[in-house]
């Protein structure tokens, strides 16, 4: 069974050949190239990963996302983006979709009421299009909802039991204002000591189409890696959720320097210490593989 | 005080649950039902902000503070029709470790699953859950098994759906009715798939063990706890 990175980024330097949006994090010089990717993957034993556009939403924004796929296509698929406020978003994924290797799109909010004692009509939610489209063309999408945004996502996934749902990172749902980087590099989800998951995005364990990603253990945990502080999370997921609907993820560039690439590859051991051999097998890569119809290698 | 009937009591003991119909009725309920839908909307924005923020739950909202914000809030805490049982099952040693005064929304999936509270070797732990306004089934009602408060019960696993859990019953019930349970035993919110949020007030109790709730915890109303009885309910001594 392959073992498969499930989310991560990579960007080059910003050219009039690769554009793209620049930040104090990802300056226009610094790159984080598929190259170096793959020199870790080999490193570590994986065979294969999910690579989740960043740093624009335009088709151009996608090039350097494009060209990996392109290059490397037993090896990797892509998450794309789609600009706030994109007058016709189904021809901007249909622009990006065309046996390019991008399977799906990332979001965080989904344009409806923000209060949830409001009348839910999901036909005016302003995502309803993108779900829409997700469904007639087999989309993955890939969320990590604002936490103003997570009670919407039930009525989408009523709507389109179809789509498949990856939530990103824990499913955890960050709050306005709670977002940082650390002195690595990497971002920082500020969260209350109870896990409020539970009473939301853990509740769609529900639809079977909605999976998760265990990652970004590193943005939420007040520990070092192995991150122990979110074991009771890990095993409500698992529980929840079951070993055939969770993803092993590293997040890559942003975990490099700390824990390091190889220590992320034993995380889920250290967090979920009695999954059987098979579960593992599952959660490091054989749900992606399956879910995500990652080729044959 | 209205002490339990041998019947309740037994079935208090292998069932693990009361239900007090019209435990709170008219005057009082009316008073309650005032306060209760006065702050649930004086607090909202301010729990919406919060939801944003990150630091709230989106499917349901407390009030903050309730004892603080009425007194109607204070007066169910020793409530004549269930406090004398509740007296009864605790040996007359009873605390209060808090009121939950809630609102659940209508939301395709409940916004918790099959849960015990506390485990065997928790002190009794006692919820009463009272119904603010009438509660249809299939109006997020609460679910409970009954007999799995006992040591030897189950084991049992969450299902993934509310109605699928073996043996459990859903109490649908007026407004006023007040539902008694162990919180050993597995509980649950049950979907509401109904257009009428759910508002109920959860007060939760224990069987005093010294040092459990300090006398800062509830000194703002100590105004309102003047005789013996209400200042050892509210650990206002020590």
């Amino acid at each position: 069974m392959p073992r498969i990175d499930a989310h991560l980024h990579v960007f080059t330097k910003a050219s009039a050949e690769f554009p793209r949006e620049i930040s104090d994090v990802w300056p226009a010089e610094r790159e984080e190239p598929a190259e170096k990717l793959l020199d870790e993957m080999e490193k570590h034993r994986i065979d294969q990963a999910v690579l989740v556009q960043m740093a624009g939403a335009s088709i151009a924004n996608h090039r350097y996302l494009l060209r990996c796929l392109e290059a490397y296509p037993n090896r990797f698929l892509g998450i794309g983006l789609v600009p706030d406020g994109h007058p016709n978003p189904a021809d901007h994924m249909a622009a990006l979709t065309d046996n390019t290797g991008i399977i799906g799109f990332r979001f965080s909010t989904f344009g409806g009421p923000r209060d949830i004692f409001a009348k839910m009509d999901v036909r005016e939610f302003s995502a309803y299009p993108i779900w829409k489209c997700a469904a007639e063309r087999d989309y993955v999408l890939w969320l990590y909802p604002n936490a103003i945004n997570a009670h919407l996502l039930p009525y989408l996934i009523q709507e389109f039991p179809q789509v498949r749902v990856v939530l990103n990172h824990l499913a955890v749902c960050p709050g306005k204002g709670k977002f940082s980087w650390d002195a690595y590099g990497r971002p920082q989800i500020q969260v209350p000591g109870y896990n409020l998951t539970m009473h939301t995005t853990y509740r769609l364990a529900r639809f079977e189409n909605v999976n998760v990603h265990l990652s970004g253990q590193y943005a939420f945990s007040t520990e070092e890696f192995p991150y122990k502080d979110l074991a009771g999370w890990h095993r409500g997921l698992l529980t929840g959720f079951g070993a055939k609907r969770l993803m092993w993820a590293t997040d890559f560039p942003w975990i490099l320097e700390e824990p390091g690439y190889g220590k992320l590859t034993t995380v889920i051991e250290e967090l979920l210490p009695d999954l059987s051999e098979a579960e593992l097998a599952d959660i490091m890569g054989g749900n992606a593989k399956r879910i995500l119809r990652f080729p044959d290698l | 005080m209205i002490l339990p009937t041998p019947e309740e009591k037994k079935q208090w003991e292998e069932e693990g649950y009361l239900v007090f119909e019209n435990a709170i009725q008219g005057k009082d309920l009316k008073r309650l039902q005032t306060a209760f839908d006065y702050w649930a909307e004086a607090c909202k924005e301010e729990w919406l902000d919060s939801v944003e923020a990150g630091d709230s739950v989106a499917t349901f909202y407390d009030i903050p503070n309730p004892l603080e914000k009425d007194p109607i809030f204070i007066d169910i805490i020793d409530y004549p029709s269930y406090y004398g049982a509740l007296m009864a099952f605790t040996d007359h040693d009873l605390i209060l470790l808090g009121p939950q005064v809630r609102t659940v929304a209508p939301w395709p999936v409940s916004y918790t699953g099959w849960h015990p509270d506390v485990g065997h070797d928790n002190p009794l732990h006692i919820k009463v859950q009272i119904y603010v306004n009438d509660v249809e089934r299939g109006g997020g009602e609460f679910g409970f098994v009954p007999g799995s408060h006992k040591p030897d019960a189950g084991p049992y696993t969450r299902p993934t759906r509310q109605e699928s859990m073996p043996g459990h019953k859903a109490f649908p019930g007026k407004a006023g009715t007040a539902i008694m349970f162990n919180s050993c035993g597995w509980h649950v919110s049950m979907d509401n798939h109904s257009d009428v949020p759910r508002k109920s007030i959860i007060l939760i109790y224990e069987k005093r063990t010294p040092g459990r709730v300090g006398p800062e915890q509830y000194a703002a109303i100590s105004a309102y706890c003047q005789t013996p009885e209400r200042r050892k309910l509210f650990s206002l001594d020590g």
